[in-house]
């Protein structure tokens, strides 16, 4: 089986994740408790009104007329109207997706930069100063709570050095460009950007650092590492260009998980540094039972997360001859 | 002028107990396209020598003394990069125990042996070391087109012969073969062995044949090593060795390795376990598993005597070489051996070695 059928058979294999991901979701948001007029009873909604607004979102339908309406919309984009905001749900979350994924794939890139590159230093080390210093570093930092390095670093940075503004994604007033380069490209915008991504950064840098670490202590017995040294090829080729090389494969599977799982952004972060993300978005969507807000923002997670899993698999076959298309 | 000559070698491993002795204190001279056979059993300290002469060890090894002289050249006092840069692979290169593994497996064949070229001869562009490595495959027998082939499509023994090649991309004037076919199954390795004898011979490079098979060394070296103790024990021509060895080491391993022709024969083994080498302390490393130990053995460290040119024997006994040789053929001469308890025999005053184990190894002289 060659290259293109493989890619064809897995793309297949993603339309039904795809479906059973959508189904999944249809069930679970027919089974919570209560529906999406239970929040307005209070408000004085008589019966009448109360049916009149079932129909409307067709809640009165059987529920199999339900089930292609809502696969419908979806395909479409078409998440409905937040009950709150009343506006598309799909113009308030794609800005707070776009936010968090600047935001969490920053922080991303740079844990996995980094931890990729000193755990496989650490490996490569190992029994050194530099790798028992490196184990303490990356332990603290994962130990931390996510709240806390949020708020060292604002009194650190904001509040003593003053070097960063201490929230929000832009300063208010400034302009507001309609590109994406504008919006997400601009000074103002970076400053506001680099303590929670540090943040972030921080917290998720343990995981590729001690896992880069203990593949690169496996590979590092392969007797290939042993030739290419006897090749006479300096140390960091042998380091980088081999063993490392070879260490990161198990990376890319953990990686394509910790970026879904990111998606969802951080509570955590987003409200010390009061970040218009995902997180806050959707803690909010489920408080008030803004229910096709918090339906979108599940689905655009777990889509993310589908996609990435494609991706992982993608990757690995380029990365790994060894890999057979099944 | 040998190519390589070894004086008194120490490399030795940090350990919790102090100091394991890998290699203690080893001599060994070899010539231009000479091959050399490295022979002891697991742990005897054969792959950490061969090793050494490229600094090829753990962190916690280092070369406590000796010196290594290759072609002129003091490589001891080489530093690292110097040694990367002249002497692995240009001048000495490797080939591993199992070359499945010794390939990196992203990588294609091609793409390895082209970097280790390229990195060693300057100015050579890709598409010229891609034919040297064509030429290469085709010679040891590969189709050329398999360069662009990774590792894992190979068969053992194809792996094998694309790991000669890489092992003579640079032309080195010596090859540490560890073990080179111990992986594989013996057809093979007569024809895998045979293929680097032509291409050794070919560009007369010399060899180090690491292994603990007796007949792959019969078959390829001209003389042989016997490491025991991470020291060498007994060396000679190969013929010698095979056929009028004279320490009981040497004795015990082609024991262990019966001539298939010969239907009599037993498999006898060698008992016991390779001596504690952080604290060898003085006498004969072989003297615990040794059948024909006598006091000496036990107090003083023998020295290499020559008895015939070229052939050196570290052994009290070694010019008993008719007893040794008769003895040695039997089963219970090895089985009544004492094994490792030196203090009961030497307090008990009477080194009587058939005796001092009888009541220990009751099922030991049944057979006779």
């Amino acid at each position: 089986m060659g290259l293109r059928e493989f890619v064809v058979r897995r793309l297949v294999q993603l339309v039904f994740t795809f479906w059973a991901f959508f189904t999944l979701l249809f069930v679970l948001f027919r089974l919570v408790p209560g529906d999406p007029t239970s929040m307005f009873l209070l408000d004085g909604m008589t019966p009448e009104q109360r049916e009149q607004r079932i129909a409307e979102l067709g809640l009165d339908q059987p529920l199999h007329v339900q089930y292609v309406n809502y696969i419908e919309q979806l395909l479409t984009g078409d998440f409905g109207q937040s009950f709150i905001y009343r506006e598309p749900v799909i113009d308030i979350i794609v800005v707070r997706f776009m936010n968090t994924i600047v935001l969490m794939g920053t922080a991303l890139f740079f844990a996995y930069l980094i931890g990729v590159t000193f755990g496989a230093l650490m490996g490569w080390w190992r029994g050194s100063r530099f790798e028992r210093g490196g184990i303490i570093v990356t332990l603290v930092a994962r130990s931390s709570p996510e709240f806390w390095v949020g708020i060292v670093l604002l009194s650190v940075f904001v509040f003593w050095l003053g070097w960063f503004p201490s929230s929000g994604m832009r300063t208010t007033g400034g302009e507001l460009g309609g590109g994406f380069i504008q919006r997400y490209g601009s000074i103002d915008f970076l400053r506001h950007l680099f303590l929670p991504a540090l943040t972030g950064a921080i917290v998720y840098l343990a995981t590729p650092t001690l896992l880069m670490r203990s593949t690169m202590l496996d590979v590092l017995k392969a007797d290939f590492v042993e030739i290419k040294k006897a090749e006479g090829l300096p140390e960091m080729t042998v380091l980088y260009k081999h063993a490392a090389r070879n260490s990161v494969l198990p990376l890319v599977t953990v990686m394509a998980i910790a970026t879904g799982a990111a998606m969802g952004g951080s509570v955590v972060i987003e409200t010390v540094f009061n970040w218009p993300g995902m997180g806050r978005e959707m803690v909010r969507a489920v408080n008030t039972n803004d229910y096709p807000i918090a339906m979108a923002a599940f689905f655009l997670m777990g889509s993310v997360v589908i996609l990435m899993n494609f991706v992982a698999d993608l990757a690995y076959v380029y990365l790994d001859p060894r890999v057979e298309y099944e | 002028m040998s190519l390589l000559e070894i004086r008194d070698l120490k490399t030795y491993y940090r350990a919790d107990g102090g100091w394991v002795r890998a290699t203690d204190g080893v001599s060994l001279s070899i010539d231009r396209g000479e091959t050399v056979g490295l022979v002891g059993e697991s742990g005897s300290g054969k792959t950490t020598l061969a090793k050494s002469i490229i600094r090829l060890f753990p962190d916690n090894a280092e070369i406590h003394g000796g010196s290594i002289d290759y072609d002129g050249t003091e490589i001891t006092d080489l530093s690292d990069k110097e040694l990367r840069r002249r002497i692995r692979w240009q001048e000495i290169s490797m080939i591993p125990q199992n070359a499945m593994n010794g390939f990196d497996p992203v990588y294609t064949v091609g793409q390895q042996i082209v970097q280790v070229i390229r990195h060693h001869e300057e100015g050579v562009s890709k598409a010229d070391a891609r034919d040297r490595a064509r030429d290469l495959f085709d010679e040891l027998g590969i189709e050329p087109d398999r360069i662009d082939d990774y590792p894992h499509q190979f068969s053992g023994g194809m792996a094998q012969r694309a790991m000669i090649a890489l092992a003579l991309a640079l032309g080195p004037s010596l090859v540490l073969a560890d073990e080179p076919t111990t992986a594989l199954d013996v057809v093979i390795q007569d024809r895998i062995l045979e293929t680097i004898k032509e291409k050794q011979a070919e560009i007369d490079s010399a060899m180090i044949m690491i292994t603990h098979d007796m007949s792959v060394v019969s078959e390829t070296c001209d003389r042989i090593a016997v490491v025991y103790g991470g020291r060498i024990v007994e060396i000679a021509d190969a013929r010698t060795i095979i056929t009028n060895p004279r320490h009981p080491y040497t004795l015990g391993l082609r024991n262990a390795f019966p001539d298939i022709s010969d239907d009599d024969q037993e498999l006898i083994s060698i008992p016991g376990t390779p001596p504690d080498l952080v604290d060898p302390g003085e006498g004969c490393r072989f003297a615990p598993r040794c059948p024909f130990a006598e006091e000496d053995c036990w107090e003083i460290t023998p020295e290499p005597q020559e008895y015939e040119p070229g052939h050196f024997v570290e052994c009290h006994r070694a010019d008993e070489i008719d007893y040794l040789q008769s003895a040695a053929g039997e089963k219970s001469t090895w089985q009544d051996a004492t094994t490792g308890d030196r203090d009961a025999v030497v307090d008990g005053g009477i080194v009587d070695t058939s005796g001092a184990d009888a009541t220990e190894t009751e099922g030991g002289s049944a057979d006779e």
